[in-house]
C-alpha cells in the first residue's frame, strides 16, 4: 500500500467508524450487559390496530415505528434520514414533482424483496381506507379521488422502474418530507400476505404482522402480551443489543409501578403508559428513587374541547359536520367562553399534575409551548382565571340553567385525566354552581365516539408528530377534517382560517413571516375557544438504574435498537 | 344474595314457631329476645357503632365540616391537622366531611337495599310456600335460574343499562339480594301452614290473607329480621365494590369504595387516604355482622331456658 | 354413580343450558335496544365500506334476526366477533381467560376450604380459650373487611414489602403464567370466604363435642378422640358443602376486583374492560360463560353431597 492510499484508507476507516457512531445504536465498549437482554413493560389499554393504514394512537404508533419502515425515518433527535429511499428526493424546481431512489436490498421479515411496486400498492391502499394518516398522502394529485372511492388507482404516484418512485403534486408543499418520516401511513406493506390473509384481519397475529423493520412480532395474546424480536440481518444495519421485548397489556398504572419495583419491568412510560401523579410524587420525595425517575418535555396538549355542532356550546347548531357555509350567530360562544375562564389552571396542574411537575399550565392557546406557533404566554385571553367574569357570562348564556341539563364530560381513564375530570367538575361546581356529570370510557371508545362528533364536551389532546403548525391545522381544525370520522372532532369549520393556514402550508417553514401567518390563524381558536387548553403536558418516566438508551424526543420514544440492559 | 351472608339460619326447616295454645307468651318472647341481645356485649358494641353512624349519616345530609366536592382546600394529601382532623386527599378534599357523606351514602344503600330486597322475598316467598302447586314451581324455578347469574355481574349490567345513581343502585342490588330471603321464608311458611293454629283459623273461615298476616307471617318474622340484618352489610359491601371498579355511585359522591380505589394510588405516600374510608367500611359492616350474630342467637329457641 | 343420580344430573344439566341460554338471551336483548351502535371504527368514511362494516356484524338486520343468527351461531359455540378489536374471535379468547380465572379460582376455594376448617376446627378443639376467642374475632372481622381491602395490604407487603426486607428475594410478581403467582391473589380472594367457612365448621363441630356421649367418650384419651375428631370433621363437611356453592359464586364475583389489582388476564377483568368499551358482543359472551360456570359448579357440589352425607340420595 502506497502512503497516500494507506492515509485514504485509514481515513475511511475513521470515517466509516464516525459515521457509525453517529447513525447507529451505540454503547460505551466498557458496558457489562446483562445475559438475559429482554426488555418488559406494560400497558393499560390493549391495542387497537397495528396496520399502518389504521394506526392513530401514539401507543400503537411506537410498535409500527418498529414493524414496519417508510421512505424516511425520525432518528432519535428527530433528524429526517433516508429509511427505504437511499437518499432526499429530488425535488422539481416548481415543487410539485418528487423523485425517490428506492434501496435494492429492502426485504420483508418473511424474504419478500420491496420494489416500486409494493410502495405504489401501499400508499393506494392507505388512500383507499382513508383513516387517520392518510391525510400524510393528500398531496399527491389523484389523492382525494382514492379517498372518495372514485379511483383505484393513484393518478399521482408512477413507478418508472422498479427502484424508482415518481409523485406529482397537486401544490409544492414544503412539510411533505417531515410526514414522510413519520412512522404511520406511508410505510410498505406486503401486497401478498395482506392479500392472503385479509385485508382486516392480516394484523392480528404475528405469523402475518410482516413488515420490513427491524423488528417482529413473534407472539401476540389478545389482550395479555405481545413479543418481539429483532429480525436477523436486517437490510438497514444494526438491530441493537435487545434480544426480547415482552409488554403485558390490561394492567393499570399503580400495579405497572409495583411491578417496576419488583424488578419486573425495566421501564414505566415506554408507549406513553404515563406515571401517575400519585407515583411521580413519590418519587420526587424519595432521594433514591428521584435518581429513576425523568420528566421528559412532552410535545403534548391536553384541552376539552366543545362540540360545534350538537349542544349547547354549538357554533352552529345543527349543521352538517364539515359543511363550509359560512355565517350565523354563535350561540354557544359564551358559554365556552364561561366554562374555560371557570377553571384556575394553576390549582388543575398542581392537582392533577403532581404540584405541576407532569404538566405545566396553559396560557398560549392549543399549540404547545417551545413550538412553532405558540401564541405566546398569555396568547389565550379565555385561559385566564376569572370566576366572576365566568360566572357573570355564564348567567348571562344560561340564566335558567337549562342549557347545562344533563350535561356528561368524557374522557379515558388515565390516571392523570381522571384527576383532571375531578378537578374541572369541582371547578364548575364552585366558580359557576353547574354540576357536570363524568362519564369515563377507555381510550378507543372515547375516540371512535369523537370521531361520531357525539360527544358534547370532553378531553381532548394532541401530541405533535412534528415541529410544524400545519401538524395541528390540517389534522385537527380545518373544514375537510370536521366530516364524520375525521381528526376534527369539535366540527369546527372556518373557512376564513382554513383560507390563511393554506397559504402558509405551501410557503417554507424557514421564511419568517410563515409562523405569523399560523399565529393569524390560531388566535381564531382561541377565541372561537374551539379548545379550552388546559396543560401543557411532560412525560414522566421512570427507567431501572441498569437500563440504558432509553429516551423521548418529545413526540416519540428512542428506537429499541438504543436499548441495552447492563449487569445488574 | 350470594356474597357474604355469613350463616343464613341454620334450619329452615324448624321455623321459629309459636302455637297458637303459645300466643299468650308473645309478649315476653320477644322482651327475652330483647334481654338476650342486651346481654351479648359484642352485639351491643355493634349497636353503638350503628348508632354513631347512622347519627352522622343523618347530620351528613344537612351538613358536613367542608363541602363534600369542594377541592384544594389545602395542600393536597396533607396528614391530619386541627383544621382537618382525618386529612386531605389527592384533590386537597376534606377527609372528614366525605367519610360522614360516605356513612350516609352507605347506610341508604345497605338499608334500602335491604328492604326492598326482604319486601321482594317475603311476598314472593308466602306466595310460593303458602299457595303451592304450579305458583310455587314457578316461582322456585325463577329463583333457581337467578341463582346460576353472579350476582355482581347482573347490577354491573343493570347499571350500565340504566345508569349509574343510588337510585339505580339501590334498585340492581336489591334485584339480586330477594334471593335468599325468598328461600327463607318459602321454607317458613312450608312447614307453618302445616301447623295446627293454622289449621284451625282455616276452619273457623279466615280468609288466606289474614292467615298470612296474623299467623304466618308473624312467627317468621324473627329469622326474617335476622336475614334483613345480613342483608344491610352485604348490600354495603356490594355497593363498595361497585365503587372501586368505578361504576358505584358517580363522583364527586364520597363512597367509601371509590375513596378506597383513589387512596390506593397514594398508599405509599398517604396512607391516611385509603386507611380512613376502609376503616369506616370494615367497622360498619362489623358491627352489623355483630348485630345480625346477636340477634340470630336471641331469637334462637334451643337457646332459651 | 347410581342410576338416580344419573338422572338428577342430567336433569341439572338440561337447567343449567336452559339457563345459561336465558340469561345471555336477556343481555342480547337487553344491549340491543340501546340507542346507535357501538361499532368498531367509524374510521371508515367510505359509505361503502362502512355499509359492509355493518354488514359484517349482522347490524343492519332486525333485532330478531340477528337474535336468531347469534343462537345458530352458539349452537356452534361460535360467540361472534368483538366489536372494538376487529376480526378477533371471542369464542377462543373467552375461553382462554376462563382457564386462567377457574385456575385462580381453585386456588381461592383451596385456600378458603383448608385455612377456613383448619381455623374452625383449631376453635372448636379449643373451646372457650383465647385460642378460640381470637380465632372467632379474626373470622368475624375477615369477612366484614371487603376483599380489595385485604388485596390492598396482601400487595403492600408481599409486593413491595418483602421485597424491601428480603432484598429483593421474596415478593409477589404481579402479572400471571408463572406458578408462583397464584397463591397471592388466591389468598386476597379466598380470605373471606375462609373466616365464613371457619365458623361454620366451629359451630358444626361444636354441636357434634358438645353432645353427651361425646363428652364421655372424650374423656376416655387419646384414640377415641381422634375417632370422635374424625367423624366431628366429615359432619363439619356438610354445612360447608351447603355453602360451596354461593361461595364458588362469590368467588367469580371477586375476582374481578382481585384480577384487576394484580394484572390477571381472566374473565372478570375481561367483563370490566368490555362493558367499559362497549364491546356487546363480548359482553353477551362473558354473561353467558358465566352462567355456565355457575351452574356447573353448583352441580358438582351438588353432586359432591351424597358422597358427604350418605342420608341424601337422588331419585326416587
Amino acid at each position: 500500500m502506497t502512503r497516500s492510499s494507506k492515509i485514504r484508507s485509514f481515513a475511511a476507516v475513521f470515517v466509516t467508524a464516525a459515521i457509525a457512531a453517529a447513525c447507529g445504536p451505540s454503547s460505551a465498549p466498557s458496558e457489562a450487559l446483562a445475559a438475559d437482554q429482554t426488555f418488559r413493560f406494560g400497558q393499560t389499554d390493549d391495542i387497537t390496530t397495528l396496520d399502518p393504514a389504521h394506526v392513530d394512537s401514539a401507543a400503537d404508533i411506537v410498535y409500527v415505528d418498529e414493524i414496519f419502515t417508510g421512505l424516511y425515518r425520525f432518528s432519535n433527535d428527530l433528524k429526517i434520514l433516508p429509511s427505504g429511499a437511499t437518499e432526499l428526493p429530488t425535488i422539481s424546481p416548481d415543487g410539485k414533482t418528487w423523485t425517490f431512489k428506492l434501496r435494492k436490498d429492502m426485504v420483508f421479515s418473511n424474504g419478500d424483496k420491496i420494489t416500486s411496486a409494493d410502495w405504489v400498492w401501499s400508499w393506494t391502499r392507505t388512500l383507499r381506507l382513508n383513516d387517520a394518516y392518510a391525510s400524510n398522502l393528500e398531496v399527491i394529485t389523484g389523492a382525494t379521488d382514492v379517498e372518495a372511492g372514485t379511483a383505484t388507482k393513484l393518478a399521482g404516484l408512477s413507478a418508472p422502474d422498479a427502484y424508482t418512485l415518481v409523485a406529482k403534486l397537486d401544490a409544492p408543499a414544503g412539510y411533505w418530507l417531515t410526514q414522510l418520516a413519520m412512522p404511520t401511513a406511508s410505510m410498505v406493506l406486503d401486497q401478498k400476505v395482506i392479500t392472503a390473509a385479509g385485508d382486516d384481519k392480516w394484523n392480528l397475529s404475528a405469523a402475518t404482522l410482516i413488515g420490513s423493520g427491524p423488528f417482529k412480532m413473534t407472539q401476540r395474546t389478545p389482550k395479555a402480551s405481545m413479543d418481539f424480536e429483532p429480525v436477523k440481518s436486517w437490510w438497514g444495519g444494526d438491530t441493537g443489543k435487545l434480544t426480547k421485548i415482552h409488554v403485558d397489556i390490561g394492567i393499570d398504572n399503580a400495579s405497572m409501578v409495583k411491578k417496576f419495583e419488583s424488578g419486573g419491568y425495566e421501564i414505566v412510560g415506554e408507549a406513553n403508559n404515563q406515571v401517575g401523579p400519585d407515583d411521580v410524587l413519590r418519587y420526587k420525595a424519595d432521594p433514591v428513587k428521584n435518581k429513576l425517575l425523568t420528566i421528559y418535555n412532552g410535545a403534548r396538549t391536553s384541552g376539552i374541547g366543545f362540540n360545534m355542532v350538537t349542544g349547547p356550546f354549538a357554533q352552529k347548531p345543527g349543521a352538517t359536520p364539515g359543511d363550509v357555509t359560512v355565517g350565523g350567530t354563535d350561540p354557544g360562544l359564551d358559554g365556552r367562553r364561561a366554562f374555560s375562564m371557570a377553571i384556575d389552571r394553576v390549582q388543575l396542574a398542581d392537582i392533577a399534575c403532581a404540584h405541576a411537575i407532569s404538566c405545566q399550565p396553559a396560557f398560549g392557546g392549543p399549540i404547545t409551548k417551545g413550538f412553532k406557533g405558540y401564541l405566546g404566554d398569555t396568547g389565550d385571553p379565555y385561559a385566564k382565571f376569572d370566576a366572576a367574569a365566568a360566572l357573570a357570562l355564564y348567567k348571562k348564556w344560561d340564566p335558567t340553567g337549562s342549557k347545562v341539563k344533563g350535561l356528561e364530560y368524557r374522557y379515558n381513564t388515565a390516571p392523570a385525566n381522571t384527576k383532571r375530570a375531578q378537578n374541572f367538575q369541582a371547578q364548575w361546581k364552585q366558580n359557576l354552581g353547574v354540576d357536570v356529570k363524568l362519564v369515563p370510557s377507555d381510550f378507543p371508545t372515547l375516540q371512535k365516539d369523537r370521531k361520531k362528533k357525539i360527544v358534547i364536551i370532553g378531553r381532548e389532546s394532541w401530541g405533535i408528530d412534528y415541529d410544524h403548525p400545519q401538524d395541528w391545522f390540517d389534522n385537527l381544525f380545518t373544514c375537510a377534517q370536521a366530516k364524520i370520522g375525521r381528526g376534527n372532532d369539535e366540527a369546527y369549520c372556518n373557512p376564513a382560517m382554513d383560507a390563511i393556514t393554506t397559504a402558509a402550508n405551501a410557503k417554507p417553514i424557514n421564511d419568517p413571516t410563515t409562523v405569523a401567518e399560523y399565529v393569524k390563524a390560531g388566535t381564531f381558536l382561541v377565541n372561537d375557544v374551539v379548545w379550552a387548553t388546559t396543560d401543557y403536558g411532560t412525560q414522566p418516566t421512570i427507567t431501572q438504574s441498569y437500563f440504558k438508551g432509553y429516551g423521548y424526543n418529545g413526540l416519540y420514544d428512542y428506537h429499541w435498537e438504543s436499548f441495552r440492559i447492563l449487569q445488574h | 344474595m350470594a356474597i357474604v351472608v355469613p350463616t343464613i339460619v341454620e334450619r329452615p326447616e324448624e321455623p321459629f314457631v309459636i302455637g297458637a295454645d303459645e300466643l299468650p307468651e308473645q309478649v315476653t318472647l320477644w322482651q327475652d329476645a330483647w334481654r338476650r341481645l342486651k346481654r351479648n356485649r359484642v352485639s351491643v358494641i355493634g349497636l353503638v357503632i350503628i348508632g354513631v353512624f347512622v347519627l352522622v349519616a343523618i347530620v351528613s345530609f344537612f351538613w358536613t365540616p367542608y363541602p363534600i366536592w369542594r377541592q384544594a382546600l389545602g395542600p393536597t394529601y396533607q396528614g391530619p391537622t386541627l383544621i382537618h382532623p382525618l386529612g386531605l386527599d389527592d384533590y386537597g378534599r376534606d377527609i372528614l366531611s366525605r367519610v360522614m357523606g360516605g356513612a350516609g351514602i352507605a347506610l341508604s344503600v345497605g338499608v334500602g337495599a335491604s328492604v326492598i330486597a326482604s319486601l321482594i322475598g317475603i311476598v314472593l316467598g308466602l306466595t310460593a310456600g303458602f299457595y303451592r302447586g304450579k305458583i310455587d314451581t314457578a316461582i322456585s324455578l325463577l329463583i333457581n335460574i337467578s341463582y346460576g347469574v353472579p350476582d355482581l355481574l347482573l347490577a354491573l349490567i343493570l347499571v350500565v343499562l340504566v345508569g349509574r345513581g343510588i337510585q339505580n343502585i339501590i334498585l340492581a342490588i336489591s334485584i339480586t339480594a330477594w334471593l335468599g330471603m325468598a328461600r327463607l321464608v318459602r321454607g317458613q311458611t312450608l312447614s307453618l301452614r302445616e301447623r295446627e293454629f293454622v289449621e284451625a283459623a282455616r276452619s273457623i273461615g279466615t280468609k288466606n290473607l289474614q292467615i298470612l298476616a296474623r299467623h304466618i307471617l308473624p312467627n317468621a318474622l324473627g329469622p326474617i329480621i335476622v336475614q334483613a340484618t345480613y342483608l344491610v352489610p352485604a348490600a354495603i359491601i356490594f355497593e363498595a365494590f361497585l365503587s372501586f371498579l368505578g361504576l358505584g355511585v358517580p363522583p364527586p359522591a364520597p363512597s367509601w369504595g371509590a375513596m378506597a380505589s383513589e387512596g390506593y394510588k397514594a398508599l405509599q405516600i398517604a396512607p391516611h387516604i385509603v386507611l380512613m374510608p376502609c376503616i369506616a367500611l370494615s367497622l360498619t359492616v362489623l358491627a352489623f355482622n355483630w348485630v345480625g350474630d346477636g340477634l340470630r342467637d336471641a331469637i334462637d329457641p334451643r337457646m332459651r331456658k | 354413580m347410581s342410576r338416580g343420580t344419573l338422572v338428577y344430573a342430567t336433569q341439572r344439566l338440561v337447567l343449567i343450558t336452559f339457563t345459561a341460554i336465558v340469561v345471555s338471551s336477556i343481555v342480547f336483548i337487553g344491549v340491543h335496544q340501546l340507542p346507535g351502535n357501538a361499532l368498531a371504527s367509524e374510521r371508515r368514511l367510505n359509505p361503502a365500506t362502512e355499509a359492509a362494516l355493518l354488514h359484517h356484524y349482522n347490524l343492519d338486520l332486525p333485532w330478531p334476526q340477528q337474535y336468531v343468527l347469534w343462537l345458530k351461531g352458539l349452537a356452534h359455540g361460535d360467540l361472534g366477533e368483538s366489536l372494538v378489536n376487529m376480526g378477533q374471535p371471542i369464542t377462543p379468547l373467552l375461553l382462554r381467560e376462563l382457564g386462567v380465572s377457574v385456575t385462580l379460582g381453585i386456588g381461592a376455594v383451596l385456600v378458603t376450604v383448608v385455612v377456613g376448617m383448619s381455623l374452625g376446627v383449631l376453635a372448636a378443639i379449643r373451646q372457650n380459650t383465647w385460642v378460640d376467642y381470637v380465632a372467632s374475632t379474626a373470622a368475624v372481622i375477615g369477612y366484614s373487611v371487603p376483599s380489595f381491602v385485604w388485596a390492598f395490604l396482601l400487595i403492600l407487603l408481599t409486593v413491595t414489602g418483602f421485597y424491601a426486607w428480603s432484598q429483593g428475594q421474596i415478593y409477589e410478581d404481579i402479572g400471571w403464567g408463572k406458578i408462583e403467582q397464584i397463591p397471592v391473589p388466591a389468598f386476597a380472594l379466598g380470605l373471606p370466604y375462609a373466616a365464613i367457612v371457619a365458623r361454620l365448621t366451629r359451630a358444626s363441630m361444636l354441636e357434634v363435642i358438645r353432645q353427651d356421649y361425646v363428652r364421655t367418650a372424650w374423656a376416655k384419651g387419646l384414640s377415641a378422640r381422634v375417632v370422635i375428631l374424625r367423624h366431628a370433621l366429615r359432619n363439619a363437611l356438610i354445612p360447608v358443602a351447603t355453602i360451596l356453592g354461593p361461595l364458588i359464586t362469590g368467588i367469580i364475583t371477586g375476582s374481578v376486583v382481585i384480577e384487576f389489582l394484580f394484572g390477571i388476564p381472566g374473565l372478570g377483568k375481561e367483563f370490566v374492560t368490555s362493558i367499559l368499551s362497549r364491546d356487546y358482543n363480548i359482553v353477551i359472551g362473558v354473561f353467558t360463560f358465566y352462567a355456565a360456570l355457575v351452574g356447573l359448579a353448583n352441580l358438582i357440589v351438588d353432586l359432591l353431597y351424597p358422597i358427604l352425607d350418605p342420608r341424601i340420595r337422588y331419585g326416587n
